[in-house]
């Protein structure tokens, strides 16, 4: 599919947040589910060569948006897309987040993960659910968005490991306090951060749902590059974390061959 | 579409474009995204006897125009295969070329066996694999290993044209390709991936677990087009070529050196349409040269100083 840049806005140094309009896409994406993106300068370069998994923070009438830090070669040319530039992308892949009702529900972020949790949060509180959103990142720079959820959660707890913005701490650690209240937790960071917040979950008995990053070339379930392990039953399985995933039971994932 | 359609080895072929083995899963994964019937055929992830797991994560690293992988030849084993992959894939207008591979010669001929009796097109035999210690690459390094493989694979097979895939880490494929024609192969695929390696500066550790990896996509191309060339000053069979396809003009590459159809890989990644965009590059430059069908470019590589 290919999409007109909107707005590709820098929100500090270290993010910008793009809004590119689709309708196609518009209408099938759902919470959870990312895409795989390619600039028209990569197109014509062929290096970068692969295409790079976004998670879609939101859609909105005919657009979509993606919030992405800045790492290497593919996210520099997404800063040199403009305005008005054509962009490529997949369809929306993978499964979402589920979407409940009527139920206490924490998100948990870890520095961009923040980029899928925004449009979950808007179906959830739309669906009647009280939301509380853990954030946590290194510094002030790593929290952001936090002003758009603030209309669709009920409480904000910020974390910071230097104490720039929030509190000083682990996002873990305000949420393992509260963690045996909530129905549900859905969470999405840093893999060490996901095995932590499903070993809390896990001990207080709450279901909890984790988007995990695995390197990716095709996004669609053919190269079997981003191999991730699930324990059923007894047995330990192989999932395709862009198929099966990207979002996981937390309680079934083997983290010891994710956290590498 | 008929200035396209090739014979390779007595199969027909709506167009000479194929997806390489490994890039494209059982062709299923890529159904939803693209009408995989518009494709001369498709050419699956290598099958062994029995299921195969692969290599520990992390599996694939990009690179300067390209990247490295070590999947690790990972597959839900030939009975599976036929079983729950191939009766879905079958209801599509496309050849079917099952890549395979053993540990041992008797494996190789296991699984030949079975296939050749399958509802299948051709087989492509994989002796390169750089990926796993056993099979693959031990059999696609000496000339008289690739002999013997062959061979014994050609006595099993009755009812299917064999392709040989070979590896491009020797020093001369030459000899290679050619134990491959005088052992009974149908027909020459070429090339798999070069053997590389990348390091992250940072942790000074190998940036996938297995350590080396399979190089692919545009930066192999001109390895990959020159192995073809060589490969077809000594053979007679016809030749796939492959390897950094990612334009139409790639392909018509491969076919001056001596290709009769070819697959794409790492490509498909890139871009799932890719190889759709292909067929109709080709099929308008065959008709620009004023060639009545593709087949006329094989080896058509002018070397006249
Ligand atoms: C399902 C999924 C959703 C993601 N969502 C977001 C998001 O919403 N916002 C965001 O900023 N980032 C997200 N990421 C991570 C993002 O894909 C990488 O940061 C990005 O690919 C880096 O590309 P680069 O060219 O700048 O970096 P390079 O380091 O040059 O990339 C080299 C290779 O590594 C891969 N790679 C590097 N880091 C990662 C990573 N963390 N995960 C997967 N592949 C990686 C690249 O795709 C590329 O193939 C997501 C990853 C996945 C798998
Ligand atoms: C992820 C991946 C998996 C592969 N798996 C196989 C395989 O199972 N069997 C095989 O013969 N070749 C395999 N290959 C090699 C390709 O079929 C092809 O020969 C090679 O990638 C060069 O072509 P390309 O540059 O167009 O990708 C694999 C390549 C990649 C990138
Ligand atoms: S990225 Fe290729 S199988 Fe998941």
């Amino acid at each position: 599919m290919k999409g007109i840049i909107l707005k590709n806005e820098r929100l500090n140094d270290k993010y910008r947040l793009m809004e590119i309009e689709s309708p196609e896409f518009a209408q099938t994406a759902k919470p959870g589910q990312f895409v795989m993106v390619k600039t028209g300068l990569q197109d014509y370069l062929a290096d970068p060569l692969l295409r790079r998994p976004f998670g879609v923070v939101d859609v909105r009438g005919n657009t979509f948006r993606l919030l992405y830090m800045l790492v290497g070669k593919g996210t520099r040319l997404m800063t040199e897309s403009p305005a008005g530039s054509v962009i490529e992308f997949s369809s929306s892949l993978g499964n979402g987040f589920k979407s409940v009702k009527n139920q206490n529900i924490a998100l948990a972020a870890g520095g961009v993960g923040i980029a899928p949790l925004l449009w979950i949060a808007k179906l959830l509180k739309d669906d009647g659910c009280r939301v509380t959103l853990y954030f946590g990142g290194r510094n002030q720079e790593d929290i952001i968005l936090a002003d758009e959820f603030r209309p669709h959660i009920d409480k904000l707890i910020i974390t910071t490991d230097d104490g720039s913005i929030g509190e000083k701490a682990l996002v873990t650690a305000p949420f393992e306090k509260d963690a045996a209240g909530f129905d549900r937790v859905y969470a999405c960071g840093p893999k060490r951060m996901l095995q932590a917040v499903s070993e809390i979950c896990v001990k207080g008995g709450v279901p909890v749902d984790v988007s995990l990053d695995e390197r990716m070339a095709c996004g669609m379930g053919a190269c079997l590059g981003c191999i991730i392990y699930v324990r059923e039953g007894e047995e330990t399985v192989q999932k395709r974390c862009c198929v099966e995933g990207p979002v996981f039971d937390g309680s079934k994932v083997v983290w010891e061959s994710v956290c590498r | 579409m008929s200035v396209l359609k090739v014979n390779i080895c007595g199969v027909e072929f709506k167009n000479p474009v194929i997806t390489a083995s490994g890039t494209f899963g059982y062709g299923l994964e890529y159904a939803r995204f693209i009408d995989i019937s518009k494709l001369g055929g498709i050419s699956v992830k290598g099958i062994s006897y029995n299921e195969v797991r692969g290599n520990p994560m992390p599996r694939i690293m990009e690179t300067t125009s390209g990247m490295l992988n070590a999947i690790g030849l990972q597959n839900v084993g030939v009975h599976k295969f036929l079983k729950e992959k191939l009766p879905l894939l079958r209801k599509y207008d496309t050849r079917v070329i099952v890549n395979f591979w053993g540990k041992t010669i008797e494996e190789y001929v296991q699984v030949a066996e079975i296939l050749d009796n399958a509802d299948i097109d051709m087989l492509e035999m994989n002796i390169s694999c750089p990926n796993v210690k056993e099979g693959g690459i031990a059999f696609g390094s000496d000339p008289s290993m690739t002999a013997k493989v062959v061979s014994e694979c050609r006595k099993a097979i009755r009812n299917k044209p064999l392709l040989v895939k070979l590896s491009p880490n020797v020093t001369d494929i030459k000899p290679f390709a050619k134990a491959c024609e005088d052992s009974g192969a149908d027909g020459i695929s070429a090339i798999n991936t070069l053997l590389g390696m990348a390091v992250n500066i940072h942790t000074r550790k190998p940036y996938i677990s297995n350590v080396t990896g399979g190089l692919s996509g545009p930066a192999i191309k001109p390895v990959a087009v020159r192995m073809v060339h060589e490969v077809s000053k000594v053979v007679k069979i016809p030749i796939v070529g492959m390897g950094g396809i990612i334009r139409w003009e790639d392909a018509a590459e491969f076919f001056l050196v001596g290709a009769s159809a070819v697959q794409v890989g790492t490509a498909n990644f890139v871009d799932p349409e890719l190889t759709l965009k292909i067929v109709d590059g080709l099929e308008k430059y065959a008709k620009s040269q004023g060639l009545s069908n593709i087949s006329e470019l094989t080896g058509k590589v002018d070397l006249s100083k």
